[in-house]
C-alpha cells in the first residue's frame, strides 16, 4: 500500500487542526479506509483526549522512533472505528526530540501500512511544524473566518509551496452564518479570494464539537452534527467525491423544524 | 435630516460592513507579506522606476504611485507615474530642448 500524508496545519493556534484530524480521520475510517492518525504536537498532546483513547496510551510516537517498541505497539486502535489508529504524541518530551528525517522515515513506514497518515500538527512555524510537514505529501489548511487565522494560513500556504507540498486544501472552520449574514464575518468567497486556495470543506460554529468532545467522542459519529455532517462532506471530497457544500444559511425556523424531524429519523 | 432620522430608526445607516474593512486590510497586509521586501529596497525601486522613465518621458516624481497587489497569488508591480510632457512627442517641439 502507498498511502496518503497528510498534514492538517494552521499557523495559528487554537483554530480546530486537532479537531479536524479527529474527525476526518474517523469519517475515512467509517468509510472503510484505514487511517493512522499521528499527534506531531510534541509536548501539548491532544488528539487522544478529543479521540477518547487517553487512557489506553502505553508508547508514545517518541518511543516508536528510538526503537523502544515497534511501531505497530505504539499504534492505539479505536473502539469504535476498527480502522482508525492513533500514534499518540509524547507528554514529557518537546519538538526538539524529533527531528524532520525521522518523522519521514516515520510516515513512510505507516503509509506503507495504511491508505492515510492524518498528522496533526503543531501551531507556529518553527521545529515542530517543519518536522509535521516533512513527511506528508498533501495538506489541509485550516483557518477561522478571522484576519489573524487567514493572515497565519497565507503564511502556511507560502512555506509548504517552498518545501514542495503543492496545492493544499482549504477547511474554513467556525464559520457562523449570522455574522456573516449581517456582513459581520469574512464570508466563504472573501476567505477563497484572499488565499486563493482550493477549497475542500466549511464548518459551522457548533456547540456540538465541544460536546463531542467532551464525551471523547469525534461528532463525525453523531449523526444529529451540523458539524459531524461537514466533516463527513470534507472526507468524502478528500476520497474524489464531488459533494455539494453545506448550505451555510443560519437556519430558518422551518429549517430547524426540519432538522428536528430529520434527526428523529 | 428627517430621512437620516428614519433610516436610523430602520437601522439602515451606511456603516461599512466590518468583514469589507477585515477583507480589504487582510488584503495589503497579505501582499506586502508575500512580496517580503524592505522599505529601503521598496524605495530604491521607486527611485531607479522613476529614473527609468524620467529617460523617456518628463514625469512628475512626487505624484507617483508604486505599490504591489495581488490576485490568486500572483504578484504584481502596479505604477503609475504621470508624465508631464512627453518628450518623444514630435508634435511639441518645447520640450525638446530639455533633452541636451
Ligand atoms: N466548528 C467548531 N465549532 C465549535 N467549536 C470548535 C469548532 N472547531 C473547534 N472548536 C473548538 O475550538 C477549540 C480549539 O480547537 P482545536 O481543534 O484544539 O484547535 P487546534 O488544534 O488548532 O489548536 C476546541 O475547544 C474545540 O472544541
Ligand atoms: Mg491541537
Amino acid at each position: 500500500m502507498n498511502g496518503k500524508v497528510m498534514v492538517v496545519t494552521s499557523g495559528k493556534g487554537g483554530v480546530g487542526k486537532t479537531t479536524a484530524v479527529a474527525n476526518i480521520g474517523c469519517a475515512l475510517a467509517v468509510r472503510g479506509k484505514k487511517v493512522a492518525l499521528v499527534d506531531a504536537d510534541i509536548g501539548l498532546r491532544n488528539l487522544d483526549i478529543v479521540l477518547g483513547l487517553e487512557n489506553r496510551i502505553v508508547f508514545d510516537i517518541i518511543h516508536a522512533m528510538e526503537g523502544r517498541c515497534r511501531l505497530r505497539q505504539a499504534l492505539i486502535r479505536d473502539k469504535r472505528v476498527q480502522t482508525l489508529f492513533l500514534l499518540p504524541a509524547a507528554q514529557s518530551k518537546d519538538k526538539d526530540a524529533i527531528a524532520p528525517d525521522q518523522m519521514k522515515e516515520l510516515t513512510g513506514e505507516l503509509a506503507g501500512e495504511f491508505d492515510y497518515v492524518i498528522l496533526d500538527c503543531p501551531a507556529g512555524i518553527e521545529r515542530g511544524f517543519k518536522n509535521a510537514i516533512a513527511g506528508a505529501n498533501a495538506a489541509v489548511i485550516i483557518t477561522t473566518p478571522e484576519v489573524s487565522a487567514v493572515r497565519d494560513a497565507d503564511r502556511i500556504v507560502g512555506l509548504l509551496e517552498a518545501e514542495g507540498i503543492e496545492q493544499p486544501k482549504l477547511v474554513i472552520n467556525r464559520l457562523r452564518p449570522d455574522m456573516v449574514k449581517r456582513g459581520d464575518m469574512l464570508d466563504i468567497e472573501d476567505v477563497i479570494d484572499i488565499l486563493a486556495i482550493d477549497l475542500v470543506g466549511v464548518v459551522p460554529d457548533d456547540e456540538t464539537v465541544i460536546t463531542s468532545t467532551n464525551r471523547g467522542e469525534p461528532a463525525v459519529l453523531d449523526g444529529a452534527s451540523r458539524a459531524g455532517e461537514a466533516f463527513r462532506r470534507i472526507a468524502a471530497r478528500i476520497e474524489g467525491e464531488d459533494v455539494p457544500f453545506l448550505s451555510m444559511e443560519a437556519p430558518s425556523f422551518w429549517g430547524r423544524i426540519k432538522r428536528f424531524l430529520g434527526a428523529a429519523r | 435630516m428627517v430621512f437620516e432620522f428614519v433610516s436610523w430608526i430602520l437601522g439602515k445607516k451606511d456603516k461599512p460592513r466590518s468583514k469589507d474593512l477585515a477583507k480589504e486590510r487582510l488584503k495589503l497586509v497579505l501582499t506586502h507579506d508575500r512580496v517580503d521586501i524592505s522599505p529601503q529596497m521598496f524605495e530604491k525601486l521607486r527611485r531607479d522606476l522613476a529614473s527609468a522613465c524620467a529617460k523617456y518621458v518628463e514625469i512628475d516624481e512626487a505624484g507617483m504611485n508604486v505599490r504591489f497587489d495581488s490576485q490568486d497569488r500572483t504578484l504584481a508591480l502596479v505604477a503609475s507615474v504621470p508624465v508631464i510632457g512627453a518628450k518623444r512627442n514630435p508634435y511639441s517641439s518645447k520640450r525638446r530642448g530639455n533633452m541636451g
